[in-house]
């Protein structure tokens, strides 16, 4: 498995924003690796920095943010300082991204048939020469995407505008418009957290379908652990900026090492145990800007201790299981 | 658009458009001097001729019976006869009315032209210095007294340098036979490019004093509106698909952006319409505003009156032009 | 581009109170705070008149007929701006012209702010055949276009100080009124929802007491907008003859008087002018440094 590149690696990233109050590290130093036909869940609340992690690969981080140090490895192409016209080439057609509610982040005064068709005409190569036929072509593929996607009467619905979707078409239609040029890399952020549980499973499914069918590998950001239980290969836990613990979906959820996991875990409530409290997770996110210099889940970690104010270390938990607290090694967190 | 909220938009303006024309009515009617004795001047007349006059003119009727019948000529455009250039009031007014129409036209384009482009690169090129002297302009814009304006333009252009003329439409040598009424249209309609220019050298002073207001008050609209745009999820996912930026801007953003804008436009070009008054006056425009101004002092007040009518007619309908176009323009609101 | 910012990061919590707060934002600009100084500076010049004005603004001097400005030659530097067709001192009249500029903008904008709020909580809260009556009123006032119907007035009533005051609050009051109408409105769908919930009571208290607060923001913030407006048209009308009658100095009067001498003495018009401009623009960039520190979207 080692001998075939990942097919993306972050290496130390850091991204900073400048804000009126001060300077905030929203990514501090993230390693991640995501292997070729991979499900890479992200979990973490907001703030975390899994959303950033993810805009700063797809280079959509600009001013007041920048990325300040780290690398972005994308099929072995390095994409950080990567000149722009080079970035759009990738962008939609390499790697593609949806966000989180559909409904904004399609233009309610393009029709979806526009919206789709201009990402097939921005990358295509072998375009059929005239700009009818060229138009014709692209509606024809952009008709083919619905329908794999599952929006019915494709053809009919091409000149109608977002607004006349239901939620769980529109997020369709968004994750038909990521896919229109057969991307290698998905970024779904949030792919379930505007919509109906019952909506939910159905776009999941949808994912892992056209992933099993086009080979694709997807990064999954999410806050629902649920989510990348079901569908993930891998996890990465993080937490104010930083990858807390990363790993095989299994051994994460079964045996989670860093306190914040274990918290995130067991904080879900269990039908099978519905007369027991609910247990939260004590505190809040610290504000990105005057982070301590040591272990940032410390103040609600229940087992804080001399040798948490310094900074952690990702420790190697044997089989890609990365952990980043000193006690997990020690076994001392349970 | 929806026929039937169409009809619900254009009920709601009929009530309106008759309390305007019940408050032009009683403002003229409470207007202190009588209209038959102003008619009379200093010209000898009997009594008896006093009241058959009266009785012509239907003075002599209850107010409500005399408002019914104001409203029913207004209606058939039979405004009175005025005073002073004894002929019905509205061939005067039809007279003078493609004058301020092309103004006000001018004016507009003008305003757009500068505004929309401004705007959208003050939003893009935010907090640079383009940014704020783009705010600052469009502050000096509105706070600039229009006739105070005006008069400096024709200190330094007209009467200093020489440039410009000092008032009127047109030299009097440029006979251009009317077609549409619109001078700098039939003079390129034509051919006749020296009464053309002729024509844009009066326009122009006239036009940017009007526009500028105006155009102060659109580039802010469009800025933002861009900026309210460009911080949408829409434009992100745009750039997420690997657009370029120009599409991103143009096909999406401004389709957005430019709503407020051409709305804002179609509601202001109303108050073009009251600063008609100010800049005719100082140029010396042959237009309805300047006429109104000259008939109150002449207290010619079928003149006043009806201009007045048209005036606040003409602004109710913009009004619900503008209501009308922007369920047009948001596709959103449209069904 | 910023939307990625916002997008990923969330609102940063504030911890006093609003009001305080955006108070604060608004004289942390230099620019506002300066422009209010200025407002403050012309009304302070306005009560003062009388001490700071070099000469009586009335009193004529045909030996003085047009002398030009002190800088240029033939003028003197007691009459600073020089002097007008009837030899009056241009920079006294300026001066006391200001009381007039700044004694409408004040009065109008308060006398209209004061209408147009009690007739915007009697629509919200009343509603009812009281609403619909205000806003038929204010739909219909609100058809003509503003100087066409102060003209209107003035001639029907004649020009003069009175008048010019009538003719302003008749139109103004209902831009108040529609803000704190539309205000009382959202407020009571908050209060009444609330109120259902809570044993009513004195609901109607408790709602004046939400509502008022909440007005007097984007009142205020209207009421200096549309005080600039306001002296900008009183000076259009006694431009035209319809305002301010002489000998009163009215800026915009002023303005009128040196049209007939714009090739030989351009100083008559364009002092009294350049105050209305210095003014106006005192009270513009106050007004958008206020709405910019109220306006909660502006907190990026």
């Amino acid at each position: 498995m080692n001998e075939v590149r990942p097919i993306l690696e972050i290496h130390d990233l850091v991204t900073r924003f400048a804000t009126r109050y001060g300077v905030v590290t929203a990514v501090d130093g993230v390693d991640l690796t995501l292997q070729r036909g991979e499900c890479l869940g992200i979990v973490g609340e907001s703030g975390s920095g899994k959303s950033v992690t993810f805009a700063s690969v797809m280079g959509l981080v600009h001013k007041p943010g920048w990325i300040d140090r780290g690398s972005i490895s994308f099929e072995g192409r390095e994409l950080v300082g990567l000149d722009r016209l080079a970035y759009r080439a990738l962008r939609g057609r390499d790697i593609a991204m949806t966000m989180q509610d559909a409904l904004t982040a399609l233009n309610p005064a393009l029709t979806v048939g526009t919206q789709i068709t201009e990402v097939i005409l921005a990358h295509g190569e072998n375009l059929p020469a005239g700009r009818r036929q060229r138009r014709r072509w692209a509606r024809e593929q952009a008709v083919e995407m619905m329908r794999m996607v599952g929006i019915p009467s494709a053809e009919m619905r091409l000149d109608e505008y977002p607004h006349q979707f239901s939620g769980g078409m529109r997020q369709r239609m968004m994750i038909a418009i990521a896919l229109a040029c057969r991307p290698k890399l998905l970024i779904a952020d949030e792919p379930t957290t505007a919509l109906d549980v019952t909506i939910q499973a159905q776009v999941l499914e949808l994912i892992a379908d056209i992933r099993r069918e086009l080979g694709m590998s997807v990064v999954l950001i999410t806050h629902d652990l649920g989510v990348v239980a079901e569908y993930c290969d891998r996890v990465a836990v993080m937490y104010a900026g930083q990858v807390v613990e990363t790993g095989r979906t299994r051994e994460v959820i079964d045996a989670p090492a860093h306190p914040y996991t274990q918290g995130l875990l067991a904080s879900i409530p269990k039908l099978s145990h519905l007369n027991e409290r609910i247990r939260p997770i004590d505190g809040q996110v610290p504000e990105l800007i005057d982070l301590p210099p040591g272990c940032r889940f410390q103040s609600r970690c229940i087992h804080a201790m001399a040798g948490c104010e310094a900074p952690q270390q990702v420790r190697d938990g044997g089989d890609g299981h990365g952990v980043r607290c000193h006690l997990a090694v020690t076994g001392e967190a349970s | 658009m929806n026929f039937g909220k169409f009809v619900e938009r254009l009920a709601q303006l009929l009530p309106v458009l008759l309390g305007v024309t019940v408050i032009v009515f009683f403002m003229m009617a409470l207007t202190p001097g009588d209209p038959v004795e102003i008619m009379i001047g200093d010209s000898h007349v009997t009594p008896e001729q006093e009241a058959e006059l009266r009785h012509d003119l239907g003075l002599d009727r209850p107010p409500v019976e005399r408002f019914f019948v104001f409203l029913g000529n207004a209606v058939r455009g039979d405004f009175g006869i005025s005073f002073y250039h004894r002929r019905p009031v509205i061939d005067v007014i039809a007279e003078r009315l493609p004058a301020t129409i092309e103004l006000s036209l001018v004016a507009l384009v003008l305003a757009l032209a500068t505004s929309i482009p401004l705007g959208i690169v003050a939003a893009v090129k935010k907090n640079t210095i383009f940014d704020k002297l783009a705010t600052v302009g469009s502050l000096f814009g509105v706070s600039l007294p229009g006739f105070w304006f005006g008069i400096l333009l024709l200190m330094l252009f007209s009467v200093h340098l020489h440039l410009l003329p000092v008032a009127g439409r047109v030299g009097y040598e440029f006979e251009v036979p009317p077609i549409t009424h619109m001078l700098l249209i039939d003079s390129l309609l034509q051919g006749r490019f020296d009464a053309f220019a002729n024509a844009f050298k009066h326009l122009i002073m006239p036009a940017i004093v009007l526009g500028l207001p105006m155009a102060a008050i659109l580039t802010r609209v469009t800025r933002t509106s861009m900026l309210d745009v460009l911080s949408q999820d829409y434009m992100t996912f745009a750039e997420a698909k690997g657009l370029s930026r120009s599409r991103i801007l143009l096909r999406h953003g401004l389709k957005n952006a430019l709503i407020p804008t051409v709305t804002v436009a179609a509601l202001q070009t109303g108050a073009l319409l009251g600063g008609n008054m100010i800049v005719e006056t100082v140029f010396g425009w042959p237009g309805l505003g300047r006429l109104v101004v000259e008939s109150i002092f002449l207290r010619n007040y079928p003149l006043v009156q009806a201009a007045v009518l048209i005036y606040a007619t003409t602004y109710v309908t913009l009004n619900f032009l503008a209501d009308i176009l922007y369920t047009i323009l948001n596709p959103r609101v449209r069904l | 581009m910023s939307a990625v910012l916002t997008w990923v990061l969330g609102p940063v919590s504030p911890d006093e109170s609003p009001f305080r707060r955006n108070l604060r934002m608004f004289f942390s600009s230099r620019l506002s705070t300066v422009s209010t100084l200025m407002v403050f500076g012309f009304v302070l010049l306005a009560i003062a008149a009388p001490l700071v004005a070099p000469h009586d603004p009335n009193e004529t001097d045909l030996f003085r007929r047009l002398q030009p400005p002190a800088w240029i030659e033939g003028g003197e530097w007691s009459f600073l701006l020089g002097c007008d067709a009837l030899g009056r001192d241009i920079l006294s009249r300026i001066i006391y012209g200001s009381r007039i500029s700044i004694f409408i903008g004040a009065f109008v904008i308060f006398v209209a702010t004061t209408i147009g709020i009690l007739a915007g909580l009697a629509a919200g809260y009343l509603r009812g055949w009281v609403d619909i009556a205000i806003s038929r009123l204010v739909d219909i006032l609100l058809g003509f276009p503003y100087l066409i119907f102060a003209i209107a007035l003035i001639a029907m009533m004649g020009p003069g100080l009175q008048n010019i005051l009538l003719a302003l609050i008749y139109k103004e009051w209902v831009m108040p009124c529609r803000v704190v109408r539309g205000e009382t409105l959202a407020a009571r769908e908050v209060e009444y929802v609330e109120a259902a919930r809570a044993l009513g009571g004195s609901s109607r208290h408790i709602m004046l007491r939400e509502i008022l607060p909440n007005i007097l923001s984007p009142v205020i913030v209207v009421a200096t907008i549309r005080m600039a407006h306001v002296i900008i048209l009183e000076a259009s009308l006694s431009f035209l003859g319809l305002g301010i009658q002489p000998p009163t100095a009215s800026w915009g009067s002023m303005v009128a008087d040196g049209r007939s001498y714009m090739l030989e003495a351009w100083w008559v018009s364009t002092f009294p002018g350049f105050a209305i401009l210095i003014l106006v623009l005192a009270i513009n960039v106050a007004g958008q440094g206020l709405r910019d520190a109220f306006d909660p979207k502006f907190h990026d």
